[in-house]
């Protein structure tokens, strides 16, 4: 079955200004723009294939409006989602108090949208310790007890963020995968080509 | 198939049974000899012949009787109407209402009185004009046709808002058309095109059983009919996701259209209520601005403010398709158009907090007609993957939260104060400084104040007024040339006359030839000749 595609929805979370933009920007496109930049009218919906072994598996990434006057809609967008990767700013300790909200809502809402916590703008804490709000080991005891993976990006240098979004492809791929034999095990004698329902379906 | 003519006949050459045209395939009786595909680029040079001769037609009846209307004396039948009628196609026929609009401004008698209300203003205003025109002014009337046409009211309303006479003829056509398009899309597909037009058919019937199931149901009959048919197409075509896509595709087109009448806003549901109250909530916010929400668009550039009434057009749009798709589709291009109108006042890709605000502005200002029952319909009747995963799914979903967001709107999340937030819903105060006590009477009593569409209403009868006092001013201008010119003729006429008294005219008998009277010419000496003088 390969080069076969698995269509999945990422929906990125986070405070204002914690750069989730700025991070699908670096992943796609592979720079970071400051100032003005003419090339994309608009960075909300991407879509990227990536390679995962022999299959390619296609990331939507939905970018979502991070006010807390949207807060109470953040529920439709994440509705039915493959992952959810929930930034914060490392500079910034409030953005992070932020992160638990939306993890909150995660659990109760969707429970098989896989949590990735993505510390951002490393790139200023690398040059100046001082500037580190957020210590490593309290978002790492929180990663652990949420079982997320955590990862720590720099959309300025590139820092960690094709590392990010690979993860999430090949978890993507893992379980799809799990989806095809728990479906088989049902309908093994009518379709052959089960695969596909794990796509159209979820 | 072929035989089926032919059967009974002894003897059948095998000549006779190829195309007609030659092309080597097999032909067939009921396509007049010729093979499908030879038939059908037959058939659809005829139809394009027929189409265009029913332009040209319709531009001739125009011409005529535009022509008639300069220079007869007005009140008379129109007589192109009729034949204008008979258009099938629905460009041709939005361009007879645009053209008898046009027509009803100038018409002098009010017999055909319009539905609507601001083209019966429209058509007072006409008719008293028309009282001050004289006869012979009347051929000043095609220098006006352009502004008129430009304003016509019924131009943005006939795109789907106002119930037309002629919808329900033409929403039939569309069906026929429609079922003609997937018949012909699945002839490429052979044998499981036939088992799936069959299906889709037969589906169809089942579920003009099912009326009065719910909308839940409904929904449901109708995912479990699409999830069976992609099953199938995955193992036909072996699993080309592309190909079963395309065919999916049609047949949504195909069933929706067909479905559309029973199961969009169903009576089962409050849709309709829901669809009321948005209305009115949106209304009622009429005055919220750019900046309360945090809008990043400028709308004094204009290009912007073009990106921004497209994207206007856009979703007000929606409500006229009938395929899932085609509406996601309209959703689609109204955010590319905030995007455009996002990167060109900042100069720089909108991001999501960029754009779900300046969406939620653009809903505001658009009220789109029936929006519940549009967003309702989508969910229950579009293919569950698109919605799930593509582009256009991401753009509904900002859709469905930009009126989410609507419904929910606080003073909070308009950054202002509970007493400021009550006021302007109360209608007492308005955050809009700049057009204040331009229409004080537009506001109905109570309620949320004045709307923007009366406001509008009342700019448009406000522009009515000023054309109409400068087509007097015309009518005027035009009144005094003509008398200066009559009596411009007349004093030239009387001054002619004077000159003729003064000096009667004489005729004296003509000289019989010129050199006849050159007699003394013998007289005159030689002509100079040149002389050579030497040294």
């Amino acid at each position: 079955m390969s080069g076969q595609r698995v269509d999945a929805k990422v929906v990125m979370l986070g405070k204002e200004s914690v750069g989730k933009t700025s991070l699908v920007e670096r992943f796609v496109h592979h720079r970071f723009l400051v100032g003005p930049y003419q090339n994309t009218i608009g960075a909300a919906f991407v879509a990227r294939q990536v390679q995962v072994g022999d299959k390619v598996v296609t990331l939507g990434i939905w970018d979502t409006a991070g006010s807390e006057r949207y807060e109470a809609m953040s529920r439709i967008y994440y509705r039915g989602a493959k992952a959810a990767i929930v930034c914060f700013d490392l500079t910034d300790s409030s953005s992070f108090l932020r992160v638990k909200f939306w993890v909150k809502e995660l659990q109760n809402c969707e429970e098989h949208c896989k949590i990735y916590l993505c510390g951002t703008k490393n790139d200023l804490v690398e040059s100046d310790r001082s500037m580190r709000q957020v210590d490593y080991h309290d978002v790492q005891d929180f990663a652990d007890e949420i079982k997320a993976q955590l990862f720590e990006t720099s959309s300025k240098n590139g820092c960690n963020v094709d590392k990010l979004f690979e993860k999430v492809a090949e978890d993507i791929n893992n379980t799809a995968f799990q989806h095809i034999t728990e479906e088989q095990g049902v309908d093994l004698g009518q379709k052959k080509n089960a695969y596909f329902y794990s796509c159209c379906n979820h | 198939m072929s035989q089926k003519s032919e059967r009974r006949g002894i003897h059948v050459d095998q000549s006779e049974l190829l195309c007609k045209k030659g092309c080597g395939y097999y032909g067939n009786a009921a396509w007049q000899g010729l093979c499908s595909k030879c038939w059908r680029e037959e058939y659809q040079r005829a139809r394009q012949k027929q189409i265009q001769e029913d332009w040209a037609l319709a531009e001739k009846l125009q011409r005529e009787e535009e022509a008639a209307y300069a220079s007869s004396q007005g009140a008379q039948s129109q007589p192109s109407l009729t034949p204008f009628s008979k258009f099938e196609e629905k460009k041709t026929n939005e361009k007879t209402r645009k053209v008898t609009t046009v027509k009803k401004f100038f018409s002098p008698s009010s017999r055909t009185a319009p539905k609507k209300a601001p083209c019966e203003k429209v058509e007072k205003v006409s008719g008293a004009r028309e009282r001050h025109g004289e006869a012979l002014l009347r051929d000043l009337r095609g220098m006006f046709t352009q502004p008129w046409e430009m304003m016509s009211p019924t131009e943005e309303s006939h795109e789907g808002k106002t119930p037309s006479p002629s919808i329900s003829r033409q929403s039939s056509i569309e069906t026929d058309r429609v079922s003609r398009d997937f018949v012909d899309f699945l002839k490429n597909l052979q044998k499981p095109g036939r088992e799936i037009h069959k299906q889709c058919r037969a589906f169809i019937e089942n579920m003009a059983n099912k009326k009065d199931l719910g909308a839940d149901e409904l929904s449901e009959c109708v995912q479990d009919f699409y999830q069976n048919m992609s099953d199938r197409l995955m193992t036909h075509f072996k699993g080309s996701t592309e190909r079963v896509e395309r065919v999916m595709d049609q047949v949504e087109k195909y069933i929706m259209t067909r479905l559309y009448k029973n199961v969009f806003c169903p009576e089962t549901t409050d849709d309709e209520k829901k669809d009321l109250a948005t209305q009115h909530r949106i209304r009622a916010l009429h005055w919220v601005t750019i900046e309360m929400l945090c809008v990043p668009v400028d709308e004094e550039i204009p290009e912007v403010s073009d990106n921004v009434v497209k994207a206007i057009t856009d979703v007000i749009e929606m409500d006229s398709k009938r395929v899932p798709r085609d509406k996601l589709a309209c959703i689609t291009r109204c955010s590319k158009h905030i995007f455009n109108a996002i990167k060109i006042t900042k100069n720089e890709p909108a991001s999501a907090d960029d754009f779900l605000p300046t969406l939620i502005y653009i809903v505001l200002k658009a009220n789109p007609p029936r929006l519940q029952s549009n967003i309702q319909y989508i969910t229950r009747f579009c293919n569950p993957s698109r919605l799930m995963t593509g582009e256009d799914g991401y753009y509904f979903t900002n859709l469905c939260c930009a009126v989410a967001f609507i419904e929910k709107l606080d003073a909070q999340s308009l950054n202002l104060s509970a007493e400021d937030f009550e006021r302007y819903m109360s209608g007492q105060a308005s955050p809009r400084k700049q057009e204040p006590e331009l229409w004080p009477q537009a506001g109905p009593g109570g309620g949320g104040g004045s709307s923007p569409g009366l406001t509008q209403v009342y700019q448009s009868l406000d522009l009515l007024t000023g054309l109409e006092a400068r087509q007097e001013r015309v009518l005027e201008g035009a009144r005094g040339l003509e008398s200066d010119l009559i009596s411009w003729q007349e004093s030239v006429e009387r001054e002619v006359q004077e000159i003729l008294e003064k000096y009667p005219l004489e005729i004296r008998t003509p000289a019989s030839a010129i050199d006849s009277d050159n007699v003394e010419n013998d007289r005159l000496p030689p002509p100079l000749q040149p002389q050579v003088f030497v040294g």
